[in-house]
């Protein structure tokens, strides 16, 4: 019943994203075209976070290999998805190598880590000017065709992207539902257990750290044609934290949880612009009153508000 | 069970009600209005310059429509932050791009501008920028207009007063690591080394930094007989407090930056002496640039900056072109810019004496500035080239 239940949540959710931007200008269609990127860079983040209970402050450095990726191979006049593919496997293979920090440290000492990393990408975007552009980034990234559509416009691009992270949810969710998603639970829940029952911890871990690295890459593929400008400013540690508050403020842990949060974190200050100079200040105390009120992020908050009708019925039938 | 039905049916009229505010109409154009917004840094490390931008455009907006407006049209101009995030000012400029606007002013920082400028270049509209970096008009854009002089043209005035003025031999050189920094960077070393002088520091720094103690100590170290510091606003008067703390007496010139008018009070004493060329200077002895700096603290009760007469001209530049051409026409407003001299004898609102060449690169009078007492004075004005 309750799968039902979600099966057609899901179904009102894309059909509203389908009619989301028509009737729209560019600015709508490029701003929902932001919330997937970061959603899909977001998901990532929670599976390594959220699911396998691992911390991580460089996401914003893989979105910045998938970005950088894929707008040397289009650049090149090659295929959008060779770029993407090129970014996925190359970040699936950084984060794997990420991950064996991950084996040895734990909680501040890997968020220490894997901040260090986002500020090693940093500076390598930034110096090794003859592949990334340095300072001054790589400008005019073509976007893709699906055979003879164009994605140029930006309402075909939002459908594009709409696409690709319809796709990655699906697949992000046969993994949690899979005996490696349970796996990766018992990990954060109670490592020492999980090891008891026969898990593979190393195995587990490195693979959290590859795929939602992978996730991150994906993440930086559209962003690439989206902006059709990166720079290694945008890939700073300032992003991974704004990712983090992402997941956090949707969800730790939950399969829709960083869809809500980076919605929160792209639509609600857009939202709020209406009140002028306060729209950061009111943005940032809905942030500070969800945390306090609700640490378990907006599906908790949801969660809870669901609840409370079914345990008045209880305390009255009582 | 009947507070939850009344909180279901809230929440359905709720979103009813989010799905129509969505799908309303952008925004309602009155056939006498003109819409020129205003997209820059109001928060973030860029909200110091983009605000100032922001106020001194307001200013200009005011005094128009109390005059008539352009061509009987009254300007209509919105602000939008872009937190000094180049990903979103691309997103508020395609925002005021759908909306219609005629012009885009903004924005001031050079990395948001190199994204967002693909947006007006992409759709036809004019963008007044008050980004300096050099790559901002090297890239072919037809519809992009400085509002100060990029930093290819501050340099050789820069490399003059070093080689002739000056007359040293060893400079060192404090940046920063942006498109700003890096672009002023590139061009000043290349020239100074032209010139026979010896570069025997170059010290890259981060934006935002906050302990310049270790640039410094080098800087010292090296023996330089003066020191060429092209950095942000902020890290200027954190450069100078540290410069002071050291004793580091060498003279320290900047373009545009180092003598402004928000890094003498950051700085306090620390900026006394400094020296910089600018293309513009609330210190100019020029009567109408005195006036709109008086303008300006009355309305705002703060000093501003060179920001603050980039977005005043910018907005009667506007006026200016589109009354010469004689209708709203995007194109034919970038057609007339390029190749363009506004006279400020004749265009009062320029304050000084404007020209435009075919990539919207800006010449006119500049100045050599010292920090005396507080105040930046003009100790020199160069010529336009």
């Amino acid at each position: 019943m309750r799968g039902h239940r979600e099966a057609i949540g899901v179904a009102v959710v894309v059909a509203a994203l389908i009619v989301a931007p028509l009737g729209q200008g560019n600015y709508i269609a490029y701003l929902l075209c932001s919330w997937l990127m970061l959603a899909i860079a977001a998901m990532g983040l929670n599976l390594t976070l959220g699911y396998a209970g691992r911390i991580s402050l460089a996401q914003a450095s893989f979105i910045g290999i998938g970005a950088y990726a894929t707008s040397i191979v289009t650049l090149a006049h090659y295929p959008w998805v060779l770029g993407m593919a090129v970014g996925v496997v190359l970040c699936f293979v950084v984060g794997l190598l990420l991950g064996f920090p991950a084996l040895r440290v734990r909680g501040h000492y890997l968020a220490f880590v894997t901040l260090a990393f986002n500020s090693l990408f940093f500076l390598v975007a930034r110096n090794e000017d003859w592949l990334t552009g340095g300072t001054y980034g790589l400008s005019g990234m073509p976007r893709p065709r699906i055979g003879p559509v164009s994605t140029s416009g930006q309402l075909a691009f939002y459908y594009f992207t709409l696409a690709v992270a319809l796709l990655a949810a699906v697949v992000l969710r046969l993994i949690v539902r899979s005996p490696w998603g349970r796996a990766f639970k018992a990990l954060r829940e109670n490592e020492v257990r999980a090891e008891s029952l026969g898990l593979d911890v190393r195995r587990l871990t490195l693979l959290a750290f590859a795929i939602g690295s992978a996730y991150g890459g994906l993440a930086g593929a559209i962003e690439a044609p989206l902006v059709q400008y990166i720079d290694p400013g945008s890939f700073d540690v300032v992003q991974s934290l704004s990712l983090l508050l992402m997941v956090v403020v949707g969800g730790l842990g939950e399969f829709w949880g960083p869809v809500l949060g980076s919605a929160v974190a792209v639509l609600l200050p857009e939202a709020l612009r209406v009140t002028a100079a306060y729209y950061l200040m009111l943005y940032a105390i809905a942030v500070i009153l969800l945390m306090t009120r609700c640490p378990g992020g907006l599906i908790g908050l949801a969660r809870r508000i669901a609840a409370r009708p079914a345990r008045r019925r209880g305390a009255a039938v009582s | 069970m009947r507070g939850f039905m009344p909180m279901r049916r809230a929440a359905v009229v709720a979103i009813a009600g989010a799905l129509v505010a969505w799908h309303a109409p952008a925004q309602a154009q009155n056939n006498k209005t003109v819409l020129i917004p205003c997209v820059c840094e109001l928060s973030g490390a860029g909200a110091v310059s983009g605000t100032n931008y922001r106020d001194g455009a307001h200013i200009a907006v005011n005094e128009i429509n109390a005059a008539g407006g352009i061509l009987g049209h009254k300007i209509v101009m919105h602000d939008y932050d872009t937190q000094t995030n180049p990903m979103v000012s691309r997103a508020l400029v395609q925002k005021v791009v759908d909306a219609g606007a005629y012009v885009v002013m903004g924005t001031v920082y050079s990395g948001s501008t190199d994204v967002n400028m693909l947006v007006t270049e992409h759709a036809g509209v004019p963008q007044i920028t008050g980004s300096e970096a050099p790559d901002i008009t090297q890239k072919g854009d037809p519809y992009i207009f400085r509002t100060s002089s990029g930093s290819e043209k501050d340099i050789p005035a820069l490399v003059d007063y070093f080689t002739q003025t000056l007359k040293v031999k060893k400079v060192a050189v404090e940046w920063v690591q942006n498109d700003f920094g890096k672009g002023g960077h590139d061009l000043f070393v290349q020239a100074i080394r032209k010139a026979g002088v010896q570069v025997v520091a170059d010290v890259p720094s981060e934006q935002g930094q906050v302990d310049f103690s270790p640039d410094v100590a080098k800087i010292k170290q090296s023996g330089a007989q003066a020191v060429f510091v092209y950095v942000n606003e902020e890290e200027a008067a954190r450069f100078l407090k540290e410069a002071k703390k050291q004793a580091l007496t060498v003279p320290l010139v900047g373009d545009v930056t180092l003598t402004d008018q928000k890094v003498i009070e950051l700085a306090g004493p620390a900026a006394e002496g400094a020296i910089a060329h600018v293309g513009l200077t609330v210190s100019a002895p020029v009567p109408s640039i005195q006036e709109f700096v008086a303008k300006f603290r009355k309305i705002y009760h703060h000093n501003t900056d060179h920001n603050g007469i980039k977005g005043y001209i910018g907005v009667y530049a506007i006026k200016y072109v589109t009354e010469m051409i004689g209708t709203f026409d995007r194109k034919a407003f970038a057609a007339k810019m390029h190749g363009l001299t506004l006279d400020a004898k004749k265009y009062p609102g320029m304050l000084l004496t404007t020209s435009w060449d075919k990539t919207g690169e800006l010449s006119r009078e500049s100045f050599m500035t010292q920090v005396k007492g507080g105040k930046a004075v003009v100790i020199a004005t160069i010529p336009a080239n």
